[in-house]
């Protein structure tokens, strides 16, 4: 045994050690009071901020049918990519891998920041039309890309494309402005942007869902904590019919144009047809700039609907309102007549009649039937513009139709106070005189000459447009015209083609009154033919008509843009959607069964078996080369 | 003549122990039941070691002591020319279904070694030469770790030799010297006996930047995990950040974040309280040896644990940076835990022979 040493100073060393490790021990128990009391509140944020996603479901939107129960607007199941900004380490990198994968263009990702779409909590839908190669990718990728997420959704579709594309219209994501202005509304929300689907989009859209979704550190979906289910939105039926919406687009083809039809006792529209048309199919709203550029950089305007913002001169389609006009104001009578001697001379300015050798004798009727442009000076000028306008503006002309669609332009009748105040020159009092034979300073849409057209198809009665037949329509309103001198005009109307001397004689086969017109776009120089001039000065043609002459169900108007006579180019557009509906009418064809089976075929590409069949539009036609207008 | 095991480091080793089980167990959903059921072979398997080493007396350690440092050193030599290639990194031998950390053995021996040495010192204040000679019993080791490389496990060395010259009571040029020799050192093996990929591999390490989804989001997960339990946790197997993935390493190093969420700060401070009753029986035992030997072998055993849990749980708090040093007795992993269980059984042996001069 050795004589014990003095541990003394080496167990103070050892002393202080384990007074360093307690101390040590305590100062980390500090630590946890700040961590797990002081600021545990926000860390159990984060950690539910780590492990939720909230994700709107978007509910179904419902669909657009037209009157026999076509669907012109459909859902289809599809594979959505998400994205959650807040999760991704690299957004950057995150774009840069989502513009490999092509499902947008780099220009469309870039500009998300810009737009603030990456700002929010909110996770932001990339693309909603995934092939099966990108889906693969994305899931591939999956632990390297948490904050990218592939789910179900539904996606808008068009079977009918760009035969329906303006009546029943497209989608366009919310805007900045409006998720800024309304916090509850999720940034990835589709709206209508026109047509159907912007006029009824309240009814449409339903109302979205909201899931809570455990996701783990590699984005992979754990579990659903709470869903709300999204409300499906409820379908629309329209009053459109698609088989005679094909058959305009089919009679219009490639040339640029429009065609309304209503039903003229309701104002019901069967046909809202502008051409040319586009494929709203390839876009619905989401990532889609370029094409959305190409669209509005196209010269042919295709976004454009001509029917409702196409504003045009009517014409001689004009005349029959003047015609009443001037039977109600006493100016002319159902006896009058004025001889025509291929013009006349007011405000010491001649006139032109489009026939120069003149017609002869005119009254009401035959001013109509052979559309004598020298009667309707004289009317303009015992009548004056203001008593003109007033009755113009009776049958709706320089105002809206009440269709509802956003962009409806309401034309021009111009007036001396318009001269003044819009124009900023003096009113010529030649100009009324122009404005009788439906030129100068008097614009129209096609919606609206179809409309005017429906009063006197139907007895009087000035209707509303509408898409859809629901209580907010305003009933048909009476204008209290004398009914002899209805009768005049329709009779007129009538001998336009089965008259002798009618200016659309060759559609007498037809059970149908209309009237044709051309109106100018440049005036003519001597000894120049419309068909020389290039195509953006060419006249526009128009026709406007009904079916049958006995209570009439369809009126039907077309313009073809630089088409040059209304009965060459518009008539037989016409023409082609009455022959159609008359078939559809006596049976012949059986409508329902054939559009039904046709649905799934529908589109421009395939038209039924009668469009053709309907659709004289031949050039071969044989028509005068000097065209009434 | 001898004494019981100390109940009170008893109570401490068995309650971890009990926490790192029942974490395990709720974590199963996640990690799988097995490691549950080898940890807890494990763990019977330390206390039976602990009792087993608590029964020699400290002339017979003094006497194992150069065995176990050569048969230490000799197991990291051939862990670097037989060890298992993880990724260029060579750590573990591979024993049929075992893996073995002969690094987390060898600090056992470094630590006989240096106590049994400073254990025939007389002086009251260790030389100069005394202090380089332990140094260099430390280095030797550390180099070979390093080698490997296993930074995180090398850092563990490093208190042992702290605690060693400080106790022994080295004079201030020592540490000066220390200093000096150990950059001098280090500079010279990163210069000439450091592959590339080494030296990548070490800085990794040391810059966690250099790995996007080590460094700043860990220890992001890991505060929002230990935070989120707030007063009483989130129950055990209910804890988000673990069961959901975001917490990594979540059964070895990041083991106390875990608890942390699931039991909160009632549960982390009865494992802090734990620890620090582990510790303080294992300062007491020191204080309370005899011998200059035994008071060594207890400091130095205490001194390196102490490094560990501080080291750990201030990283996983978000303080001290994310270097792979794991939390004795609570994170899983076998080498670690029976090596902590053998150190204690020694400590207990100075306990049991505490008035027994040697």
């Amino acid at each position: 045994m050795e004589l014990r040493e003095d541990l003394a100073p080496v167990k103070r060393r050892a002393a202080v050690l384990v007074a360093l490790a307690l101390v040590a021990l305590a100062v980390l128990l500090l630590r946890l009071v700040q961590l797990q009391i002081v600021d545990g509140a926000s860390w159990r944020q984060a950690a539910e901020n780590n492990r939720l996603r909230r994700i709107p479901v978007a509910s179904q939107r419902g669909r657009i049918y037209d009157r026999r129960g076509i669907v012109l607007a459909d859902n289809i199941p599809t594979w959505q990519l998400l994205l959650f900004p807040d999760e991704a380490h690299d957004i950057q990198e995150t774009l840069l891998f989502v513009a490999r994968l092509g499902v947008a263009d780099a220009a469309t990702l870039r500009s998300l920041e810009a737009e603030r779409r990456l700002a929010r909590l909110a996770p932001l839908v990339l693309a909603d039309d995934l092939t099966w190669e990108q889906v693969a990718k994305v899931r591939s990728h999956q632990s390297d890309h948490p904050e990218l997420a592939v789910v179900n959704a539904f996606r808008r579709s068009y079977p009918l494309a760009g035969a329906t594309a303006h009546a029943v219209g497209h989608l366009r994501l919310v805007s900045r402005q409006e998720v800024d202005a309304d916090p509850g509304l999720d940034q990835n929300t589709l709206v209508g942007a026109t047509g159907v689907e912007a006029l009824r989009n309240a009814f449409l859209a339903g109302s979205d869902g909201t899931r809570y979704e455990v996701v783990s550190a590699v984005g992979q979906p754990i579990g659903v904590v709470r869903e709300s289910a999204p409300a499906p939105g409820r379908d629309v039926a329209t009053t459109l019919d698609v088989h005679l919406q094909q058959v305009a687009a089919q009679a219009l083809g490639d040339r640029s144009g429009t065609v309304v039809a209503l039903e003229p006792a309701t104002g019901a529209v069967r046909v809202l047809y502008s051409s040319p048309s586009f494929d709203p199919n390839i876009f619905v709203g989401r990532l889609s700039r370029t094409e959305w550029q190409q669209l509005t950089d196209d010269p042919g305007r295709p976004l454009n609907d001509r029917s409702l913002q196409g504003v045009y001169p009517p014409g001689s389609t004009i005349k029959p309102f003047f015609a009443l006009a001037g039977l109600a104001e006493g100016e002319i009578t159902p006896d009058s007549a004025v001889t025509c001697h291929g013009g006349v001379t007011l405000y010491g300015h001649p006139f032109r009649c489009w026939r120069r050798g003149g017609h002869g004798g005119v009254g009401v009727v035959r001013s109509l039937e052979v559309s004598c442009d020298s009667f309707y000076y004289q009317l303009g000028y015992r009548m004056g513009i203001d008593r003109m306008a007033r009755w113009l503006r009776r049958f709706g002309f320089d105002g809206p139709t009440g269709i509802g669609f956003g962009q409806e332009l309401t034309g021009l009748v111009g007036t001396p106070e318009w001269a003044r105040e819009v124009r900023g020159t003096p009113w010529y009092a030649g100009e009324a005189i122009s404005v009788a034979i439906g030129q100068g300073p008097l614009l129209v849409t096609n919606m609206q000459l179809a409309r005017a057209y429906a009063v006197l198809a139907n007895g009087g009665h000035l209707v509303t447009p509408h898409l859809v037949a629901s209580a907010d329509v305003p009933p048909p309103v009476d204008l209290g015209l004398d009914p002899q001198h209805l009768a005049l005009v329709v009779e007129g109307l009538t001998r336009v083609v089965h008259g002798g001397e009618g200016t659309a004689h060759f559609l007498s086969r037809l059970p149908m009154a209309g009237k044709t017109g051309t109106s100018q776009v440049a005036r003519l120089q001597e000894g120049v033919r419309a068909q020389d001039l290039p195509e953006h000065l060419r006249h526009h043609a128009l026709f406007v008509g009904w079916a049958p002459l006995e209570q009439p169900k369809l009126v039907v108007a077309a313009i073809v843009e630089h088409g040059i006579g209304g009965s060459t180019a518009a008539a037989p557009v016409v023409a082609a959607v009455v022959e159609a509906a008359l078939a559809d009418w006596n049976g012949n064809g059986g409508p329902e069964g054939e559009a039904s089976q046709a649905s799934d075929r529908l589109g421009p590409a395939s038209p039924p078996a009668s469009a053709s069949a309907a659709a004289p539009a031949s050039p071969a036609d044989p028509r005068p080369a000097d065209d009434p207008g | 003549m001898e004494h019981r095991i100390d109940p009170w480091l008893i109570l401490a080793v068995v309650g971890i122990l009990a926490a790192s089980l029942a974490t395990l167990h709720a974590a199963g959903p996640v990690l799988g039941s097995g490691l549950l059921l080898r940890q807890a072979l494990w763990g019977a398997l330390g206390l039976l070691l602990v009792w087993a080493l608590s029964l020699p007396n400290l002339s017979f350690y003094s006497q194992f002591a150069p065995f176990a440092y050569a048969a230490s050193m000799a197991g990291l030599v051939l862990v670097l020319m037989l060890g298992e290639d993880r990724g260029g990194n060579r750590a573990w031998f591979a024993l049929g279904p075992l893996t073995v950390q002969p690094s987390e053995f060898a600090r056992l021996g470094v630590i006989l070694m240096v106590a049994a040495w400073l254990g025939r010192s007389r002086s009251q204040r260790l030389s100069l030469q005394g202090g380089l000679v332990v140094a260099a019993m430390v280095g030797a080791a550390v180099l070979l770790v390093v080698l490997e490389p296993d930074l995180g496990v090398a850092l563990t060395y490093l208190p042992i030799a702290a605690a060693a010259l400080w106790v022994g009571g080295v004079p201030a040029r020592t540490w000066v010297v220390l200093a000096a020799v150990a950059m001098i050192g280090g500079a010279i093996v990163w210069q000439s006996g450091l592959q590339d990929y080494q030296k990548e591999r070490v800085l990794t390490v040391m810059d966690p930047d250099r790995d996007p989804y080590g460094g700043g989001y860990q220890v992001r997960q890991s505060k929002i995990a230990i935070g989120s339990g707030q007063l009483v946790g989130q129950g055990l197997g209910h804890g988000s950040q673990s069961l959901l993935l975001f917490l990594p390493a979540q059964q070895t190093d990041f083991a106390f974040s875990v608890w942390a969420e699931a039991t909160g700060f009632v549960g982390a401070t009865a494992l802090l309280a734990a620890y620090a009753l582990l510790l303080g029986r294992i300062g007491w035992t020191a204080l309370a040896a005899a011998s200059r030997h035994g008071l060594v072998l207890a400091v130095l055993v205490g001194s390196w644990l102490a490094f560990q849990v501080v080291v750990n749980i201030g990283m996983v708090l978000g303080w001290l940076p994310t270097t792979g040093i794991t939390l004795p007795l609570f994170s899983y992993g076998g080498s670690s835990l029976l090596s902590t269980c053998v150190a204690l059984g020694v400590v207990q042996s100075v306990w049991r022979h505490r008035l027994l001069y040697s």
